[in-house]
């Protein structure tokens, strides 16, 4: 702070807005017209919508009276500010004003609607993005390794001929497995599911394993499992009916980044862009003397 | 210059308080488990099928409740580009392009979003074309307007700006700030319900409500359980008057308009105490100078379940002045001021900033008031303002997008007054909410949240499960279900244990499993806090569960577990610690007398913290005083005790 104040640009700056100012209010007293502030109608009807809106009942004639008030000083502190310029080096109102014109050009830029022709198009070339996951539906005896110690080869190999022996029907799985605080048995659980559960490795194993037949070990971040694996759904593209609404949403959005690049571009050739040749050393230097 | 401006951006908008004004309604309560009701839900013996009638819940969700995009202003100015479609993308696992250039892609996706941006300065954004009759009538209106409808935007674009600079716009042209526009808050609503996909993802509507008192944090996450065509009903609570108030209670007030206006059911997450200069969890109340009263206690319980524990801007659950006896309670501290660093922090503050001691002054409130206004269950999110909830110490994007990795980003202040100073390495790469429900729905993780069974974690997705009650046995950790026992023979987390029958002492079960891809867990404590005879309140920190064979010292502490950081190369093995830890553990000082609160906190063993991996990337080397280990950890919320008649 202390150093702020005895920055000169900013001594400048307030001796530039103060005589700013000055010459503001003297022209003003000149041709004796105050500036004139209108609140309209419409105005008025803004300000209530707005406050219903929030409320859910319009504003009492205090608060209508407040509201207008207030609209009244935000508008003088606004030119006042204007006039100023203090909006010119603020790199806050500046981003503002980028993202606000960012706004109304993406509206603007928004594409007509696609036809199927284009979606199916667009399905296809992203079909990453749209594919159904493979589900699994399985189950699963965990094996704690620090319970087993050095015993956890031969118990896996006697647990696996035990569970080979009586398929899965009539087991009680529970009081097979070491106490665990995740399912034993998955129903069309999809890829993702099971790799946010147990890791992407054993998700990824799960594609690999036999149907119908108890395989392991399996490794998860946990430690080892058995698993049977009953059915396998694989994973395929989707029609375009079934995720119409997913692919137009991308589509449009893939759209609107292109009109948004081509309308950027559009208003850059009206400039000339000079950029000063990039010396780290000056910057370092300048760097070092801020701090 | 610069750091002016970051403060003036953070603290955002200081404002003064509306008269106070209090709503009386009733409030809901959580699970209170007495024994008839416990028999009626579960039957003595169970079916032969251990899967046939049950509807607990069977795997917590993970998630972000406190994420800000570019509509946010302040996330705005920081340089976010990322708007809440863009954050809904990410947070279901896409890879984006961030702020700063960089791909970024989370290690798995998560399950819920709430993108949460700042209510005041959101509703200038534009609505152009909405096929105006008043514009289309005029000749240029409706060439724009065919040339948008038929794609030719871009086109339509540049002779909208073009005709702007000449002033040759037809009337009635939508300018911004007219009511024409559309609001953000429409544009917040449609990206949430077109995230929102139930069963694979959810994504809330909702909005932060940034009370910001003299640079004192009172921020709080409104969230609504409904899609948009109630949440468009109404619009955003603001902090500014005349429209808005920076006092809670007139955020309550909104709250329950809105409530019995649209018939949406909306609840609120405080956040960082730590920065509201003893503020957050008052006795008295800053705002009229006067004690709590009841109908601030009730209002607080209604609207208010939960509380955000843990974010980027600091760890909330206790600090070492107020648990000196507690080792692992200075975790992450911002304790230097207020949020802006415009007022210095004083240590009796403290008591009423912080969970824990929130906590205990609730119970001794409760006594005096006949309710508790501090009973919150706990959850973690982030609070980042670049659309990247991001909370992987290997995977950390910061607190805003200049803070996205760049070699300087630790050793550059994060906020700079002539007071104090934050640096930019006391971020914390934190936190994730846990929720307990039923099924990746709206209504199932809003309804669990309002049961508070939810816990906090600092990043990693450990699986915490804590139930109370008054018959669980040691012999119960060896069952293969542990929830099915939890459930059957107690409450969850978030729940009430009231009336102890003669003679018992509460039971908890306690369990914890490790992130599939993270580090192993050092131990489970429970931690207890009650009010004394003497009407005091007391905390006590218990080890119950550890890995390997460490023996408990003579005063009952588990020494510390081993450290297997390799800080250079930012690495750590799971050579150590557990990957599954569970216990019953009976409370060996009970007093049926003494209202009483308990929690769980998951401790993991050692790992490197963010700061050390960007070491190592950027090849930099940290001050001496930047922390490079951390000990992530899961908080669950409390499960009371209430002394009555049995």
């Amino acid at each position: 702070m202390k150093k702020l104040i005895r920055e000169p640009f900013l001594h400048f700056l307030l001796l530039g807005a103060a005589i700013f100012l000055a010459n503001h209010f003297l022209s003003a007293r000149v041709d004796n017209q105050p500036a004139k502030i209108v609140i309209t109608q419409g105005d008025i009807t803004s300000i209530v919508i707005g406050f219903s809106r929030t409320w859910q009942r319009p504003p009492t004639r205090e608060e209508l009276d407040g509201l207008i008030r207030d609209r009244v000083r935000e508008e003088v502190y606004y030119r006042e500010a204007v006039a100023m310029g203090l909006d010119r080096d603020d790199l806050i109102v500046r981003r503002r004003l980028q993202q606000k014109l960012q706004f109304v050009t993406d509206d603007v830029g928004a594409p007509a609607k696609p036809t199927d022709m284009e979606l199916s198009e667009y399905l296809k070339t992203h079909a990453d993005a749209f594919q159904v996951d493979k589900r699994f539906t399985f189950d699963q005896v965990y094996l704690d390794p620090a319970k087993h110690g050095e015993r956890l080869t031969q118990d896996v190999d006697n647990l696996l001929t035990q569970l080979r022996q009586h398929g899965t029907s009539d087991l009680d799985l529970t009081s097979l497995s070491d106490a665990f605080l995740l399912e034993h048995r998955f129903q069309g659980a999809p890829t993702t599911e099971i790799a946010k559960q147990f890791g992407d490795k054993f998700a990824a194993k799960m594609a690999e394993l036999p149907v119908g037949q108890w395989v392991g070990p399996v490794q998860s971040g946990y430690g080892t499992h058995l698993v049977f694996v009953e059915d396998r759904v694989e994973g395929r593209l989707p029609e375009l009916a079934e995720v119409r609404d997913a692919v137009q949403r991308d589509w449009t959005n893939a759209r609107r980044l292109e009109s948004n690049e081509k309308f950027f571009n559009s208003l850059l050739k009206h400039y000339q862009v000079v950029v000063e040749k990039i010396d780290p050393a000056k910057a370092e230097q300048k760097l070092a003397k801020a701090k | 210059m610069k750091q002016t401006l970051q403060t003036i951006v953070i603290c955002c908008i200081a404002s003064f308080a509306l008269p106070a004004l209090a709503a009386e309604q009733p409030i809901t309560d959580a699970g209170t488990l007495d024994e008839t009701s416990a028999k009626e839900a579960f039957p003595a013996k169970p079916p032969y099928s251990p899967y046939a009638g049950r509807n607990f819940p069977t795997r917590p969700f993970f998630g972000d409740t406190h994420l800000h995009t570019s509509f946010s202003m302040d996330a705005g100015a920081f340089g976010c580009r990322l708007t809440p479609q863009d954050a809904y993308r990410f947070a279901k696992g896409e890879e984006v392009t961030a702020s700063s250039g960089q791909r970024v892609k989370l290690s798995r996706p998560l399950d819920f979003l709430v993108v949460s941006d700042h209510s005041d300065g959101f509703g200038f954004f534009p609505q152009l074309m909405s096929g105006d009759p008043g514009l289309l009538g005029t000749s240029q209106g409706r060439r724009w307007y065919d040339q948008i409808t038929s794609g030719k935007g871009a086109q339509a674009a540049v002779d909208i700006i073009t005709s702007f600079g000449k002033g040759q716009l037809p009337k009635g042209f939508p300018l911004p700030g007219t009511p024409a526009y559309r609001s953000a808050w429409q544009e917040v609503i449609k990206a949430a319900d077109e995230a929102n996909k139930p069963n694979e993802f959810t994504a809330f509507i909702g909005y932060e409500w940034t009370s910001n008192d003299k640079g004192n944090n009172l921020h709080r996450n409104v969230i609504f359980r409904d899609d948009g065509r109630k949440a468009s009903l109404i619009e955003p609570y603001t902090t500014q008057p005349p429209l808005g108030s920076p006092n809670p209670r007139d955020l309550w007030k909104w709250m329950a308009m809105c409530e019995e206006k649209t018939g949406a059911q909306i609840l609120a997450i405080a956040h960082n105490g730590n920065l509201s200069n003893g503020r957050m969890f008052p006795i008295i109340e800053s705002f009229t100078g006067k004690k709590i009263d009841r109908a601030y206690a009730e209002n607080r319980m209604r609207w208010e379940p939960l509380y955000e524990i843990t974010q980027i801007k600091g760890d909330g659950e206790t600090h070492p002045f107020l648990s000196p006896n507690d080792e692992f309670a200075n975790f992450e501290r911002w304790d230097k001021g207020n949020l802006d660093l415009t007022e210095l922090k004083k240590p009796e503050m403290l008591e009423f900033e912080y969970a824990r001691s929130a906590l205990r002054n609730g119970l001794k409130m409760e006594a005096e008031l006949g309710v508790n206004p501090y009973k919150f269950g706990v959850i973690g999110s982030t609070d980042a303002h670049t659309g990247l909830a991001t909370a992987d110490d290997d995977n950390f994007f910061g607190k805003t997008s200049t803070s996205e990795p760049n070699p300087q980003r630790a050793t550059h202040p994060f906020i700079k007054t002539d007071k104090a100073t934050i640096m930019g390495w006391e971020q914390t790469a934190s936190g994730y909410a846990g929720v307990w429900a039923t099924e990746n729905t709206r209504e199932a993780l809003f309804d669990a949240m309002k049961r508070r069974e939810t816990y906090a974690t600092t990043g990693p997705r450990m699986i915490v499960r804590f139930f109370g009650g008054w018959d669980f046995e040691p012999t119960d950790t060896n069952t293969r279900m542990p929830a099915r026992l939890g459930y059957t023979k107690g409450v969850p987390m978030g729940g009430d244990l009231s009336a102890a029958p003669n003679g018992k002492s509460p039971t908890f079960l306690v369990a914890a499993l490790k992130d599939p891809i993270g580090a192993n867990l050092d131990r489970i404590q429970i931690i207890k806090g009650w009010v004394d005879k003497a009407g005091k309140t007391q905390e006590k920190v218990y080890d119950v569960a550890w890995s390997g064979d460490r023996k408990p010292g003579s005063d009952g502490k588990v020494p510390l577990v081993e450290n297997t950081v390799d800080v250079p190369d930012a690495t750590y093995t799971n050579t150590i610690g557990a990957p599954e830890l569970i216990k019953v553990w009976k409370d060996p000082e009970f007093d049926p007398a003494l209202r009483a609160f308990y929690y769980a906190r998951v401790i993991e063993i050692p790992t490197p913290r963010w700061t050390a991996y960007d070491a190592k990337y950027f090849k930099v080397k940290m001050p001496p005083e930047v922390p490079m280990t951390t000990t992530e950890r899961a908080y669950t919320s409390p499960i009371w005790y209430t002394p009555g008649k049995s």
